[in-house]
């Protein structure tokens, strides 16, 4: 701070000198405000008056056609008291803990794995896995569409060729599963179709946070780990993921954040109306079919409200649980 | 020293011209288009509908170009839902409307309802004096509630219906004609799809609530706009679709989908209920190669119901509204015009003189020479007087996701049933 | 000996597990390409086909009769290219100003903005829409690339960048006579290339995926971008599945290329991007 006093006031000296040569040239002072300005003026209009906007329009009733008419706190008190929005909540919450953790558990493995050095070929893992995360969610849930059909679909087949090996016909009897399934059309599988896509589409990415944040860990953290004689599994459990912690934080809230406002996946893959009894039907979803679908502008604007009040909530729940007081 | 400067400057410079030269080109040409259009003496009107509209409407252009030489009319299709879904953000905003909107009975009472069309009743249009041609109840259904402005021109009607497999039936050696009651075709059905797993009498239980849910004139409403989805009318639809489950006699396949497409290419259903709109559907491009092998006949029990039909509006923010009624007026008015969107995709007319056409007494191979218009224009004649409200939709979703629960979930049909009733009101406000 | 025996029978192992993932993530890009060349009938029949058929150039027909897919393809690059250019210019630019000047309500503007980007996108869905309605931008591509420019989390990771180019070469630069715009152009730009790259990865990525906006504004089939022609496609019946294939693989086939070829740059700034985020 203080050696950049000192350079402030010479570069301003210098500044002076160069004034009448070039009447567009912006002064240190004036600079940091021309720089930011374009960004906060067009985040005061796209960013602050839409949340505000959204606000205003959660106390009124209106089409967006029609007329416009105050009512106070109902729109809320609707919201709060519809099943169909607490179904929404129920099924992204589902979904999300379908998804949340094999993706972060398989991530992290595949992060240390590929991170600990005896694993050749580690780019090419790195970057098939990363594939995934990098191509059109509406291509691949169509695709996902396809593989989960009820009678054509590929997974069926595949499952109905396993199912004449013993094992696997004892395996599928104990959970019920009665091929073929439909995977999209009936209520308890829809949830699971749809965290199966969310997951192959996201882990890749939770991977590569994982990654980043193991690198940052010193080798010679390992090495004393390994002097004092903790084997592999020991060195992650007690090394590796407390280090981690800040970034587990941040690839679960960024999950939390992602998957209440799940929308592409499920919407692709059964419909706007979420499908059978709604099973696929997120909390974003019903968002939009409130908004643009029933043309409840006001409810929609309360439902909005709401779902940011849950998603702040469960981030300073993500923080508490895997943020260490002295971090960050 | 400066050239880079420079240059990092006129890049910047040259993106922001190009883009918005870009972005604005477009708009700019499609004004340019508008104007040319009509300087030239040509308007170009913009018709929005949905499949299979548009081959009712593609078999009449070449006509309607041929006599109003001074209009070209672009057509604008979408799927059903999109389609319908479009058209409300395009009112709402204003933008980007068509000048001719295609309307599905399904939506009909909330478009006529909700505002942003005009009112065909006045002049220019002075479609008061077509009422008497129209069948009356779909001029009802165009006719907003309160202020009694006709807002949506009645373009066809559709006479329920059910599309059989002739080769199947038979292979079963069952007559149809004797066929009358619901409790007869489950029979035909128990024998259809004894000891079969990919055989089914319909492809989805959910059909049987369609049928019986449209009996009647009161649909989800009654006549002075509550909710009637309590009534005895849907306790026995859900009934009914609950007893077909559970006989196994469905293959629960969901309307449009491919699975769905695939039991009329390769009769694994027996049977389908529908609008006599859908045999356009299976003759074009569902399942044409099956030709020969389709029957027709009445859905069981007397219900003789409208399934489907769909009327013509303009919207407020439309361009071209004259020419664009001029379009209207001659798909919706003339018999003969009626009669081609007829033959082209099964589009029934709504106009009541062209029931004495001609055409009537061809009987078509499709359906191994069976005359089944005479048979849908005899249904037709025996619809009751269906009414329409604003919140159908609304209403269709809730029934509906009430029908997956008691179907899927074995909810009380009740229970059910009173829950979509609360849901409805509460979105009736 | 022993250990080492083993120590390979679980690095086999590990490697059939690692394979398996790959072929796990790789088989629906592989099966959406089989489909592209398959029939309705075939996709929809009950006997699998996992090999290349015959269809291609036919279910590229239907496609091209059913939606202007090679103008959605370039209605797509379009917006997400100018869309990137300009959110990694101005954040770029914010994103200085936050990192090596002092100013006035520095921290307290930084934090409001860091703020806003807890706020989920959603809630601002429906006044966005009537906004933009408003602004006479529907059924353009407005929406997509002027909003897109106060983008918070942009400014905020090339902060994150920026804060450790060292002050000496600004003040060198400014000592030689440079003026603040131009040393922002001509060094802080440059050497900002690897956070610069990496917000620009993730906002093309978000741009060229986006489905909810560009459904709710993009009207008209010549302005769809290729996922509203996707999902238009699918809705649609009697269009073929096949074609859709062929469609969703014109979505995915240009990504995979950029990325394949630039791999190691992308995932090593991705990575950078990850750690400073």
């Amino acid at each position: 701070m203080n050696s950049s006093d000192i350079k402030t006031n010479k570069v301003t000296s210098d500044k002076t000198k160069n004034k009448k040569t070039d009447r567009f040239r912006l002064s240190i002072k004036s600079a940091p405000y021309v720089f930011i300005s374009p960004f906060f003026i067009l985040f005061l209009i796209f960013g602050v008056f839409p949340i505000l906007y959204s606000f205003f329009l959660s106390f009124h009733s209106w089409d967006g056609i029609g007329q416009m008419e105050f009512v106070g706190l109902s729109n809320y008190a609707y919201v709060l008291n519809d099943d169909w929005f607490w179904e929404s909540v129920k099924n992204t919450f589902i979904i999300f803990i379908l998804t949340t953790i094999p993706q972060h558990i398989i991530a992290l493995s595949l992060a240390f794995v590929l991170n600990s050095g005896f694993v050749k070929m580690k780019e090419f893992f790195r970057g098939s896995y990363f594939l995934p995360y990098i191509t059109s969610a509406v291509a691949i849930a169509l695709v996902f569409d396809v593989i989960l059909g009820h009678r054509s679909g590929l997974l069926n087949a595949i499952l109905i060729q396993l199912e004449t090996l013993p094992p696997f016909a004892f395996l599928f009897d104990s959970v019920g599963l009665d091929l073929p399934v439909r995977w999209l059309a009936e209520a308890r599988w829809i949830r699971f179709s749809i965290a199966g896509l969310v997951t192959w589409r996201f882990t890749g990415w939770n991977m590569l946070i994982y990654f980043a944040g193991l690198q940052n860990i010193p080798n010679s953290l390992y090495e004393a780990a390994e002097i004092d004689g903790a084997n592999k599994r020991q060195v992650f459990t007690n090394v590796t993921l407390p280090l981690l912690r800040p970034m587990i934080f941040f690839g679960v809230t960024m999950s939390i954040i992602g998957n209440l406002q799940l929308f592409e996946e499920p919407f692709i893959l059964v419909g706007g109306d979420g499908g059978a009894g709604r099973a696929g039907m997120t909390t974003a979803m019903y968002l939009f079919r409130t908004g643009f679908h029933w043309r409840q502008f006001g409810e929609g604007s309360a439902m909005a409200y709401i779902l940011a009040i849950f998603i702040v909530i469960l981030s300073l729940a993500s923080r508490k649980i895997f943020h260490k007081e002295n971090d960050l | 020293m400066f050239t880079k400067k420079n240059i990092a400057i006129l890049v910047v410079v040259i993106l922001l011209i190009g883009t918005m030269a870009l972005l604005s080109n477009r708009r700019s040409s499609d004004t340019a288009e508008d104007n040319g259009a009509t300087t030239d003496g040509v308007t170009t009107i913009r018709v929005a509908a949905f499949p299979d509209q548009d081959s009712g409407f593609e078999a009449i252009l070449d006509d309607f170009h041929a006599e109003h030489p001074h209009i070209k009319v672009e057509l604008d299709i979408n799927d059903f839902d999109n389609h319908h879904q479009a058209l409300l953000t395009q009112i709402a905003a204003g933008s980007n409307v068509p000048d001719v909107a295609n309307i599905e009975i399904q939506f009909v009472g909330d478009f006529v309802n909700r505002g942003g069309f005009v009112n065909l009743l006045e002049e220019p249009y002075n479609a008061g004096e077509f009422e008497d041609d129209i069948i009356p109840y779909k001029w009802a259904q165009g006719t907003n509630e309160a202020t009694g402005e006709l807002i949506a021109m009645p373009l066809d009607v559709a006479p329920g219906t059910i599309f059989y497999r002739r080769d199947r039936f038979e292979e079963l050696g069952v007559d149809v004609e004797d066929l009358n009651t619901l409790e007869d075709w489950i029979e035909v059905g128990l024998e259809f799809t004894e000891g079969e797993d990919d055989r089914w009498l319909f492809p989805d239980a959910a059909i049987i609530y369609e049928m019986v849910r449209r009996s009647g004139e009161e649909q989800f409403f009654d006549n002075d706009g509550n909710p009637i989805v309590t009534s005895d009318k849907f306790v026995r639809a859900f009934e009914l679709a609950k007893q077909i489950r559970d006989l196994g006699l469905d293959g629960q396949i969901g309307e449009w989908s491919n699975e769905w497409y695939a039991t009329f290419e390769e009769g694994t259903a027996l049977a389908h209920a529908s609008g006599a709109w859908l045999g356009g559907h299976i003759q074009n491009w569902m399942a044409p190669e099956t030709a020969g092998k389709w029957g027709v006949t009445n859905l069981p029990d007397d219900m003789y119901v409208n399934w489907g039909g769909s009327f013509l509006a303009i919207p407020e923010d439309a361009q071209n509204k004259e020419a664009a009624w001029e379009f209207i007026e001659y798909v919706t008015t003339n018999v003969d015009v009626q009669i081609n969107q007829f033959e082209a995709a099964n589009i029934f007319p709504a106009l009541v003189d062209a029931f004495d056409h001609e055409v009537f007494e061809e009987s078509s191979d499709f359906y191994s020479g069976q005359n089944v218009r005479q048979f849908w224009l005899d249904s037709a004649k025996k619809v009751p007087a269906v009414n329409t409200n604003r919140y159908d939709t609304i209403a269709q979703d809730a029934v509906g996701a009430a029908l997956t629960e008691v179907l899927e979930e074995d909810k009380d049909i009740m229970e059910a049933l009173e829950e979509a009733e609360t849901l409805i009101k509460r979105r009736m406000r | 000996m022993k250990n080492s025996i083993r120590g390979s029978i679980k690095k086999s192992l590990l490697y059939i597990v690692l394979f398996l993932g790959v072929l796990i993530t790789f088989f629906p890009f592989f099966y959406m390409f089989v489909l592209a060349t398959r029939s309705r009938a075939e996709i929809f029949s009950s006997t699998q086909t996992l090999w290349f058929g015959d269809h291609f150039i036919n279910n590229l027909q239907i496609l091209r009769d059913s939606v202007p897919i090679f103008r959605n393809l370039f209605n797509s690059i379009f917006v997400a290219t100018i869309g990137t250019a300009f959110t990694m210019f101005f954040c770029a630019l914010g994103g200085y100003g936050f990192a090596k000047y002092d100013f006035k309500w520095k921290d307290k503007l930084f934090f409001a903005m860091l703020a806003t980007m807890m706020i989920p996108g959603l809630l601002s869905i429906i006044p966005w829409f009537i906004m933009m309605n408003y602004f006479g931008w529907m059924d353009t591509f407005y929406p997509f690339i002027i909003p897109g420019i106060a983008n918070a989390f942009g400014i905020f990771l090339m902060r994150q960048f920026m804060e450790s180019i060292p002050g000496d070469i600004i003040d060198a630069a400014r000592i030689d006579g440079c003026g603040e715009f131009e040393i922002f152009c001509r060094i802080i730009l440059p050497i900002s290339k690897t956070g610069l790259s990496a917000l620009g990865i993730l906002t093309f990525l978000g741009s060229w995926n986006a489905l909810m906006g560009p459904l709710l504004i993009l009207q008209s089939e010549e302005m769809w971008t290729l996922p509203v022609a996707l999902t238009r496609l699918a809705d649609s019946a009697g269009v073929d599945y096949g074609a859709t294939m062929v469609g969703a693989s014109i979505a995915v086939v240009p990504i995979i290329v950029v990325f394949v070829i630039g791999s190691k740059k992308f995932m090593a700034g991705m990575l950078e991007g990850a750690t400073k985020g």
